[in-house]
């Protein structure tokens, strides 16, 4: 994998050391970040930790996109893309 | 032993002028963000320097000076950690992103400043994709230095609308049209009286002045009806201030109706036994950067008169607090819709009302059909009204408004019916949760000591 770029559905997206998850995904054109825990779909809303619209699964764990850095290497999926 | 610490909740500018005072006092404090920097929403730091968007000059010593203020040993900065409620036992629970794990930590005194959230008018499709607030926008503006792409609507009423515009036209992605239920720059004498606070009009006028140069539509006295999709892209159906209704495809649209408190689900009265609570800044009351940190000062100061039995001089902090109640008040006055919006029951059923559980106004109005209605706390039960990860944020006032439109015969619905008070206040992973119970048990013992 590329330096500064995480995985997303196969997808490397680029990113500047510092960023979030949502503001990289963003800034790729991905604007629905694929369903929830409940089916629904997500998307960046309130920037702020807030609404929890935003969650997605990085190392298995459910985060918001908006409060947690990208890294080189990650994988992220969507927070219900697993279980379903 | 783990001494009780004096615990600052949220390095915005409230909390870190909290922290600061506390230092000047001579007291230490552990200052918890769920970022990296401190800042808060207002001071967002930019990923990388070079892309820093221009602040005012006023907004910039701001920053620079609440900086210098915890620049001391005595101020211990706590990042990547969220601030999860005070347990039954008193201890304040923040969970540490980096490290997965809950600490249970001791606390004499807690100062919360959670800052604001935005005030969202529900309308169909607000919970598409594509849609964010004004201030989530604005963030992460501020965050990567880069306007978002595409074609960008913003809707919805307030000063930070405002902002928002002039912010993306610098950027060079300014939005196709900005609609606004107020009509400020029809009201000059209102306007006039913020001469006696040059340094919020001379952000307004910067901010007015490059939305009306660039022509962009700015569409006054008219509201978002609904939006819908538009193939790949959205669609928003616009009631302009003649009645007409107007349609208009973007690929972005941030709403936005205004700002409160952030304290939903925060420990608001002091129990027995537990840390002395005191809120600081917009989570207090929400009147902006400038009184937060004349709040957050306060703040400090009443937490290091209780703790160390000095009485400190409030005057001055208050009559700042003062001034910029007068001038939010100018500014609501400024930004009161010149349209009456439509009730939330004339929304079509199929509303969104809460987006975490996709619960509807047409559920809501089934779940009301009941000879004698339902209590705030049935309809979240029975209805999933504020039950999902956001505990209500977002939906807890408009389910509660919509209550008492749907059942004017019952007892008037309250929003904090529907959120209660608990902890954790933002989910947690089991597991960082289960880190915490070997601290919970030695500091029980020790505190009994």
């Amino acid at each position: 994998m590329s330096a500064n770029t995480f995985l997303w559905h196969g997808r490397e997206i680029p990113f500047v050391a510092g960023e979030s998850i949502a503001a990289a995904l963003t800034a790729a054109g991905i604007l629905t970040f694929g369903p929830d825990m409940s089916g629904r779909e997500t998307r960046y809303f309130c920037g702020i930790g807030a609404c929890q619209n935003c969650l997605v699964r990085v190392d298995g764990g459910v985060v918001e996109a908006c409060l947690t850095a990208a890294h080189t290497g990650l994988v992220v999926t969507p927070a219900g893309g697993q279980h379903d | 032993m783990t001494d009780a610490r004096i615990i600052v909740i949220g390095a915005g500018p409230a909390g870190l002028a909290a922290a600061a005072e506390l230092a000047r006092a001579g007291l230490e404090c552990v200052l918890v963000d769920q970022r990296a920097t401190v800042g808060g929403a207002i001071h967002r730091q930019p990923a990388h320097p070079s892309r820093a968007i221009p602040m005012s000059r006023v907004a910039h010593r701001r920053f620079e000076s609440l900086v210098q203020g915890i620049a001391t040993p005595r101020v211990q900065f706590r990042g990547l950690s969220h601030f999860l409620g005070v347990d039954g036992d008193g201890f304040a629970l923040i969970e540490d992103r980096t490290g997965g794990r809950v600490e249970k930590l001791a606390a004499k005194a807690i100062i919360l400043a959670t800052g604001a959230v935005e005030k969202i008018r529900p309308v169909q499709g607000w919970e598409l994709p594509g849609v964010s607030t004004a201030g989530g926008m604005q963030v992460m503006l501020k965050e990567t230095g880069i306007a978002p792409q595409g074609r960008i609507l913003l809707a919805g009423n307030g000063p930070l609308l405002v902002a928002l515009a002039a912010q993306l036209i610098r950027a060079g992605n300014p939005p196709l049209a900005l609609v606004e239920a107020a009509n400020p720059i029809a009201k000059p004498l209102a306007a006039l009286g913020l001469l006696r606070h040059p340094g919020l009009l001379a952000e307004a006028a910067g901010f007015t002045f490059d939305v009306l140069r660039s022509g962009l539509p700015w569409m006054r006295g008219a509201y978002l009806v609904r939006i819908e999709k538009a193939g790949s892209a959205l669609a928003a159906v616009i009631r302009q201030a003649d009645g007409q209704e107007t349609r208009i495809e973007v690929d972005r649209i941030a709403v936005h109706d205004g700002i409160r408190e952030n304290r939903i689900g925060l420990p608001q009265t002091n129990m027995q036994g537990a840390p002395i609570i005191v809120h600081a800044g917009d989570c207090r009351q929400t009147l902006g950067a400038p009184a937060a940190v004349a709040d957050g000062a306060r703040a400090g100061r009443q937490v290091a008169a209780l703790l160390n039995g000095q009485t400190l001089d409030m005057a001055n902090l208050e009559r700042q607090l003062a001034r910029q109640m007068a001038a939010q008040k100018r500014l609501a006055r400024i930004f009161s819709p010149v349209v009456s919006l439509p009730p939330l029951k004339d929304l079509p059923d199929e509303t969104v009302i809460c987006r975490c559980e996709g619960s509807t106004v047409g559920s809501l109005k089934a779940l009301l059909s009941v000879k004698d209605g339902l209590s705030g706390r049935e309809v979240k039960h029975n209805g999933r009204f504020a039950m999902g990860n956001c505990q209500g944020r977002f939906c807890a006032a408009n389910t509660a408004a919509l209550m008492t439109e749907l059942r004017p015969d019952m007892p008037e619905a309250k929003e904090a019916d529907l959120t209660g008070r608990r902890w954790p206040i933002r989910p947690v992973s089991i597991a960082a949760l289960l880190s915490a119970a070997p601290a919970e048990q030695t500091n029980d013992h020790e505190v009994r000591l």
